[in-house]
């Protein structure tokens, strides 16, 4: 596998991994229910709820 | 599209009723309070859409989430309601179905949980029942699924050809009924409402329902609005709630049969004539929770758990270090995908096992009803502290995120209370620090894991209840916090209901594994073969290593003594599973097995247990910082829960470690 | 401990008067199928006033015993 290859995957995945973290302390901002992880029946009506809104 | 609406008293099987029509599975416990906001569903094999509403004993809302019921029956517009009753409990469970009789869209009443009633003396008529309260009976017990898909059938038969929506009229008392003719003709001549709907509009502002009153503020409904001050000086209200609850003694009484009993109801009076001693009842509730970690950690749970332990840091690691070599991956990409994400996720998920026989655990005690005579032993204790048994169920959620932990407080009414119990939720130990319990009770414990992780859980709930006390006393909180509980007749549990609810607490540690845990396990890798000046081969001189030793002077008086621990630390606040995969990764393992013998020359017990009191009390993650500061709406408490846990923490691991240094 | 001859452990009694307890309470009450009248079992105490567990028509529950006293009356 060439040097570039190597560098491309790992890059990818750091990449990710800077993406998750990015989009988890964006998301606990919004603090309550958008911290939490867990995609409880509230959570689901809610965005049912905004999708139809959009 | 027609929609039916279920709507009853807590704990009459309502949400298990759903799951039964419907499609979709919805949570279930057999406590009060579980559905907290409305679920929706569709009946099974039709396009009909059923809506799941929070038990409530009356439409007349006494906390925030029993007003759902009554907003949705102002602005959703049901084409049939769904009545679900606990048929041993009618005398009660009536009085909500009178003010839905009342409210005019037809009306079906599911005698739910009718085989506690057949153990009873007592049986109803079904055809007189119907006959004096003008709709349809059906006896259930959706719990062994009888009646139910005769039930749906009804359903959808009622809904084809609605029958005449006609709203039940009861006499009230001569003065309160010239008050409701007069108010509801008004209503419908100046607001045009239907006489129905202005009949029972009137007799919900009567009973002084307050989301009714705000509606006709709202509205300026003047008829009702103006007479106000003589509903309430004539106390209708309570003529109402007499006059209600005679038609339903009467009703009871013409439908009433005698019964030969099937023998078993004594089973819930055996179980707790041991389960809620007065002296037995909370050593007890200590054992139950033993013989859950014991589970967890001795007989079930860590068998499995060192199973995909092998399984991960032999075969997986070794298979996937030989693919990339064969591959012609460079050192530092396989470096980074087998000692990093490898070891530091597939190193955390081993411990899934344990982290699920847990939640099995606490669905068990959910669905066979122990949790409210849980509550009922602990309220002594609960009530010395000053807390409502209320605050009791934030705090047992806790134990599986405190996120939902403090989400959960907003059932509670008092604000100084619920900034109280928001304060001391951190304190409950999540699932997401057992990881670390389990690294560090296999290395020093072996023997007593299940007791140690017991005493580190209970540690947490004494920490929570002291502090709790302390704020009462800052916070001049008076205790005068009423506790009221039902106590349900037990269930066997039900194994689909355990999975699933064991499912709906754990899949969100699933989930993390590919988010955050892989995240902060790639960030610890990043820190570990990085440093000022590029890439290192030792990791004695990366960025992890200078942060930790940094920062070590502050933990050696706790008896931490190498900076991979303080580093490990550090990453926790990301989220606290981290804490567990960084240890692997910097300590530069394949797996967990290693990492707990190198813990051996680490540390001793006592530093060890000492570090186990730190990490369950230390700095809440960062989720959980921001809901605090989502709920409170204040960034002062926020940093306030941040420095105080840190403190104590730090203090209690101190003391636990200088005192304990003395004797060992 | 204390003395059982006290006036307010009794087995078995019927609520006379709900005017001591205050509103929210009395609702609370009211929604538990508890009222003037009602015939209240009672099943078990808690030491150092703990709860006190009642039975009413079939369904058990459990108050403070606060709440308990002032159902019985007196005080």
């Amino acid at each position: 596998m060439s040097l570039l290859i190597n560098l491309v995957i790992a890059a990818a995945i750091v990449g990710f991994a800077g993406y998750e973290i990015y989009k988890s302390v964006k998301r606990s901002k919004g603090g309550g229910c958008n911290a939490c992880d867990y995609q409880c029946d509230t959570k689901e009506m809610l965005k049912q709820h905004s999708s139809k809104l959009n | 599209m027609a929609t039916v609406a279920l709507l009853g008293n807590p704990n009459t099987g309502k949400t298990t009723l759903f799951n039964e029509l419907t499609d979709k599975y919805a949570y279930v416990g057999n406590w009060t309070g579980v559905t907290v906001d409305k679920k929706m569903g569709t009946l099974r094999h039709t396009k009909i859409a059923v809506v799941d509403l929070p038990g409530v004993y009356s439409l007349n809302p006494i906390t925030k989430d029993e007003s759902v019921a009554i907003e949705y029956l102002l602005h959703g517009d049901p084409d049939l309601i769904l009545n679900v009753t606990n048929a041993s409990q009618l005398k009660r469970n009536l009085l909500l179905t009178i003010e839905l009789l009342e409210f005019g869209t037809p009306v079906i009443i599911a005698l739910n949980m009718i085989d506690d009633l057949n153990r009873t003396n007592v049986t109803y008529d079904l055809p007189t029942l119907a006959q004096r309260l003008h709709c349809q009976l059906k006896a259930t017990n959706a719990r062994n699924k009888k009646g139910v898909a005769q039930l749906r059938d009804d359903l959808v038969a009622s809904l084809t050809e609605l029958p005449p929506a006609a709203a039940l009229h009861i006499t009230y008392p001569t003065l309160v009924e010239q008050g409701i003719t007069q108010a509801a003709k008004k209503l419908a001549a100046e607001h045009g409402m239907t006489p129905d709907f202005a009949r029972w509009l009137t007799i919900q502002f009567m009973n002084q329902n307050q989301t009714i009153r705000a509606y006709a503020q709202a509205h300026d409904l003047k008829p009702l609005l103006q007479s106000a001050p003589f509903y309430d000086a004539q106390n209708f209200e309570n003529q109402i709630f007499t006059t209600r609850l005679t038609f339903i003694e009467d009703t009871l009484a013409a439908a009433r049969r005698q019964n030969t009993p099937t023998s078993q109801s004594e089973l819930t009076n055996q179980i707790d004539r041991w389960v809620t001693h007065p002296l037995l009842g909370l050593p007890i509730f200590v054992v139950i929770f033993y013989l859950m970690f014991k589970l967890s950690f001795d007989w079930i749970g860590t068998p499995l758990s060192d199973g995909l332990n092998a399984l991960v840091s032999g075969p997986i690691s070794h298979g996937a270090n030989s693919l990339l070599t064969s591959l012609g991956a460079l050192p530092f990409l396989k470096s980074l995908i087998v000692d990093g994400v490898i070891a530091g996720v597939g190193g955390v998920l081993t411990f899934m096992p344990q982290i699920f026989v847990l939640f099995a655990c606490i669905s068990i005690l959910e669905d066979s009803g122990y949790m409210a005579r849980a509550a009922l032993v602990t309220d002594r204790l609960m009530q010395m502290i000053g807390l409502n048994g209320k605050s009791f169920i934030p705090l047992i959620i806790g134990f599986g995120c405190n996120v939902t932990g403090i989400m959960a407080t907003r059932t509670i009414e008092q604000p100084k209370e619920r900034l109280i119990t928001t304060l001391i939720s951190p304190f409950m130990s999540c699932s997401a620090r057992l990881p670390i319990y389990s690294l560090f009770v296999a290395a020093f414990f072996a023997r007593n894991q299940a007791l140690v992780v017991l005493s580190i859980y209970f540690l947490g709930i004494a920490v929570a209840l002291i502090m709790a006390k302390v704020y009462q006393l800052v916070f001049k909180v008076k205790g005068n916090s009423n506790f009221m509980i039902e106590l349900p007749q037990y269930h066997l549990p039900r194994p689909d209901i355990i999975l699933q609810g064991t499912w709906d607490k754990g899949k969100g540690f699933v989930k993390k594994a590919g988010t955050i845990i892989f995240a902060g396990t790639v960030l610890i890798w990043l820190l570990s073969n990085l440093s000022f000046h590029g890439p290192v081969t030792d990791i004695d001189q990366s960025f992890a290593a200078d942060l930790g030793r940094w920062l070590l002077p502050v933990f050696a008086p706790l008896g931490v003594g190498s900076w991979e621990i303080v580093s490990a630390l550090l990453t926790g606040i990301m989220a606290k599973e981290v804490i567990s995969s960084s240890m692997i990764i910097l300590f530069h393992f394949t797996g967990r097995t290693a990492l707990v013998a190198t813990f051996a020359n680490l540390f001793t017990p006592l530093s060890a247990y000492a570090l186990l009191v730190f990490i369950l009390l230390y700095i809440p993650c960062f989720s959980t910082l921001a809901t605090i500061k989502a709920e409170t709406g204040s960034t002062k408490w926020t940093i306030y829960s941040a420095v105080s846990s840190f403190i104590i923490a730090y203090g209690l691991a101190f003391l636990i470690y200088q005192i304990g240094s003395l004797f060992i | 401990m204390q003395l059982l001859s006290d006036n307010a452990y009794r087995s078995q009694f019927t609520v006379r008067t709900m005017d001591q307890i205050d509103e929210l309470t009395t609702r609370q009450l009211h929604n538990l199928g508890i009222q003037t009248g009602s015939l209240i079992n009672v099943v078990r105490f808690y030491p150092f006033h703990g709860p006190v567990v009642i039975q009413v028509d079939q369904q058990r529950l459990a108050l403070r015993y606060r709440i308990y006293r002032q159902l019985v009356g007196g005080h």
